[in-house]
């Protein structure tokens, strides 16, 4: 460390989204990382990006993030404006005759969150961590009279590699594994009682390099009883089990 | 402890160096959460656990300042940060190793009797969060920082390439990363501030707890 001036913290603060990602180098790292010891403004920096990953991947998938197609830049971009710009005038105005006006809008509180609430309103969402600990209950229960209409599952499973495969802290060259292990995930749903299988999931890849999202719908319809969650990795020559976690569905 | 600057606390851990006991524990109260942040942020941070191995970092701390072999706050603050990483690589690499024969039938049976970790934010916490991000982004002034934020963080793209794509400079792409970051703060301060809270709350009773356990064993008593 150098200096632990306002520079050097602004220089630092620059690198937390790199940092996070797992983007720098070992000496950038080794530096940001007592720059990390040292400073709470820095470690509650890092801790906003975490929320703010985890919040957008959250909003994503609860259908509040508006996608739209890459923004164009040039001479396109000012008739577009021009003609949004118009065409948001136009709305206002005529918002403005029909809306009645003792209501107003609070700002920052609008479409996403409310339109999301409806929609989530019978889904339940459990995440699932590869540390587990140790006791003798189910990762997941369900009450049959009180079951979502939809149950999201996001393990928490997917390691990251080197691009030759190896499990290491650190690849050749200082760069941080990038590479989920396998390159499609999938889920099974296995009645425990006669290990038959209840349900799959469709394959898919990871999000943003980690995340894991599987949707069971009206897991209301099982039978009670304890089943297995089971996660398989899948690359062209080989699958594997990388994870295994326990639902219990019960009547009552 | 999130007032405290860098230099603040590049005192506090001087004086630690010099014997002083007292400012021994408001170091151990200074450094905790830039430790728990490197635990939090490494490369294995989902196959730890974050709380013991800070506690751990910690005590390997104070005892290498207690025995005055290095002279230099800053030398602290790099030993703190290499200690937390090598007790991250060895803890993960145990768990990896472990990993690694799951599909047995032994580890399969072991499996279905161990419970999930404790996750960090509930079910409607995580609403409340994704409810301020969606607010975040609807308060944006540009629709090319909103799409540059979904596209670096959902979607993964680097950010040469939205550089590129979007026509920024890099440090124009930084600064709304930093925006968006104190703005989501705020956000998350006047809705949920519950979320906001928990790390500084955390960080101000684990160190308390930890002074305790230190004077108990060294002195006998609080």
């Amino acid at each position: 460390m150098k200096s632990l001036d306002r520079s050097s913290f602004e220089e630092q603060a620059r690198l937390v989204s790199r940092y996070v990602a797992g983007d720098l180098s070992r000496s950038e790292r080794g530096e940001f990382e007592a720059w990390l010891v040292a400073s709470p403004e820095l470690a509650a920096e890092v801790e906003m990006e975490r929320r703010l990953r985890r919040g957008i991947a959250s909003a994503a998938r609860r259908g509040w993030l508006p996608r739209q197609a890459p923004v164009d830049t040039g001479r396109e971009r000012r008739w577009q404006i021009a003609i949004a710009a118009s065409a948001v005038l136009s709305l206002g105005i005529v918002l403005s005759l029909v809306v009645p006006h003792s209501e107003t809008t609070v700002p920052g509180k609008r479409l996403f969150a409310d339109a999301g609430e409806q929609r989530i309103a019978s889904t339940r969402t459990v995440r699932l961590g590869s540390v587990r600990g140790t006791g003798g209950v189910p990762d997941v229960s369900i009450v049959l009279t009180e079951a979502p209409s939809e149950l999201v599952i996001e393990p928490d499973v997917v390691v990251l590699t080197c691009p030759d495969g190896a499990i290491e802290i650190e690849c050749t060259g200082g760069s941080a594994p990038k590479t989920p292990q396998y390159a499609e995930y999938e889920m099974d749903l296995v009645k425990r009682h006669g290990a038959t299988l209840a349900w799959r999931s469709s394959r898919q890849l990871p999000v943003g390099r980690t995340q894991l999202s599987f949707t069971l719908h009206e897991p209301g319809s099982y039978d009670a009883g304890d089943y297995d969650l089971i996660v398989r990795g899948h690359s062209p020559d080989h699958a594997e089990v990388v994870a295994r976690f326990w639902l219990r569905v019960s009547a009552q | 402890m999130s007032a405290l600057s860098a230099e603040e606390i590049e005192r506090i851990v001087a004086a630690a160096l010099t014997g002083d006991r007292a400012a021994e524990s408001r170091m151990l109260e200074a450094l905790r959460p830039g430790v728990l942040a490197v635990l939090r942020f490494g490369a294995f941070h989902r196959w730890i656990d974050q709380e013991d191995l800070t506690q751990e970092t910690l005590h390997i701390v104070v005892e290498r300042v207690r025995a005055r072999t290095i002279d230099d706050p800053r030398k602290v603050f790099a030993f703190a940060a290499a200690t937390a990483r090598n007790l991250a690589l060895n803890a993960a690499r145990k768990m990896l190793r472990q990993q690694t024969v799951v599909d047995s039938e032994l580890v399969d049976e072991l499996a279905q009797n161990l419970e999930t970790e404790q996750n960090d934010l509930s079910d409607s916490d995580d609403k409340h969060l994704a409810q301020a991000v969606a607010a975040l982004l609807e308060e944006l002034p540009t629709e090319r920082d909103r799409q540059m934020l979904i596209r670096f963080y959902l979607d993964g793209t680097d950010k040469q390439q939205l550089c590129r794509d979007l026509g920024l400079s890099p440090k124009h792409f930084d600064r709304v990363l930093m925006r968006a970051r104190t703005r989501l703060r705020a956000i998350i301060e006047r809705r949920a501030p519950h979320l906001a809270l928990v790390p500084r709350v955390i960080a101000i009773l684990l160190p308390l707890a930890m002074s305790f356990t230190f004077l108990v064993r060294h002195f006998g008593s609080w």
